[in-house]
């Protein structure tokens, strides 16, 4: 039997599809019965989502401009 | 033309690159460079990641005459960067760790028999529309998002954010499938950490 315990290490995996049949039945299983991790699957749905919408950024991501130099450079050679 | 740069199909966009369009290239920049920072810094580290990613931008644009459209755009893009921060690092003996201090949900949270002692309620605002109209926790995201380690961070941004497929992140990161699976597990449960403090409060 699943515990309470068992479903934040399963529920990425089982969002994704990726549980072996036998552990997604036990866990579909618990789900019914169980309010609290049915909230907890929906949460994680719920944050992934989430953080696909914000699209958050890398810290201090590169200044471009010697990027753009470099590349008028090299399409002027090329030309 | 110009004017309507950001509407350019793929296809249009090389030829405009080719073509030495700085508009194009400024749009392409914008669109991945976060990106291939994210993979560059899981493979090489901090130290170089920079580094890798502008060589990775120039030996894209001398390939992109070659560039056949078998992939999309980013996932080529992605295996330069991938491709250049791996020889960057082949001479060291590079294992992906997986040991990062990650915290999993805390034990305290369960009973001796392993059910949750309080109910979890759902969050007030459910939505991810709702959950991003509120400033301070969209802050408190980012935040979290850029400390996680570097191998979490790419997977999820590859896998969660930009949709490619769980075969392209193992070969990108080059590490397995079930690696990856943990790296993904451990990234999203921190942000849900970070979202569930916020409904505490």
């Amino acid at each position: 039997m699943i515990k309470c315990k068992d479903v934040p290490e399963q529920a990425s995996d089982y969002l994704d599809g990726e549980l072996t049949f036998r552990k997604r039945i036990a866990l579909r299983f618990h789900l019914l019965i169980c309010h609290s991790c049915r909230t907890y699957v929906q949460q994680i749905r719920n944050t992934i989502k989430t953080v696909k919408v914000l699209q958050p950024k890398e810290k201090n991501a590169l200044d471009t401009c010697p990027l753009i130099k470099k590349f008028r450079e090299l399409t002027k050679k090329q030309d | 033309m110009k004017s309507n740069v950001k509407e350019l199909d793929e296809q249009t966009l090389i030829a405009a690159l080719i073509d030495g369009n700085e508009q194009a290239f400024e749009l392409i920049v914008s669109n991945y460079h976060n990106l291939m920072l994210a993979v560059s810094r899981a493979i090489v580290g901090e130290a170089f990641a920079d580094e890798v990613v502008q060589d990775a931008w120039m030996s894209a644009i001398k390939a992109l005459p070659k560039f056949e459209g078998r992939s999309s755009l980013k996932t080529w893009l992605l295996h330069i960067v991938s491709n250049g921060a791996k020889s960057r690092v082949r001479r060291e003996n590079r294992m992906v760790s997986l040991d990062d201090g990650w915290q999993s949900v805390s034990s305290d949270k369960f009973d001796n028999t392993g059910h949750r002692l309080e109910e979890l309620l759902p969050w007030e605002e459910a939505t991810p529309e709702a959950l991003l109209a509120n400033e301070q926790l969209q802050a408190a995201i980012e935040a979290t998002y850029q400390k996680l380690p570097a191998l979490q961070r790419a997977a999820l941004t590859m896998y969660d954010m930009e949709g490619l497929s769980m075969e392209d992140v193992c070969n990108i990161l080059d590490i397995s499938a079930s690696n990856a699976r943990v790296l993904l597990h451990r990234a999203r449960t921190s942000l849900h950490q970070c979202i569930d403090t916020f409904q505490d409060k």
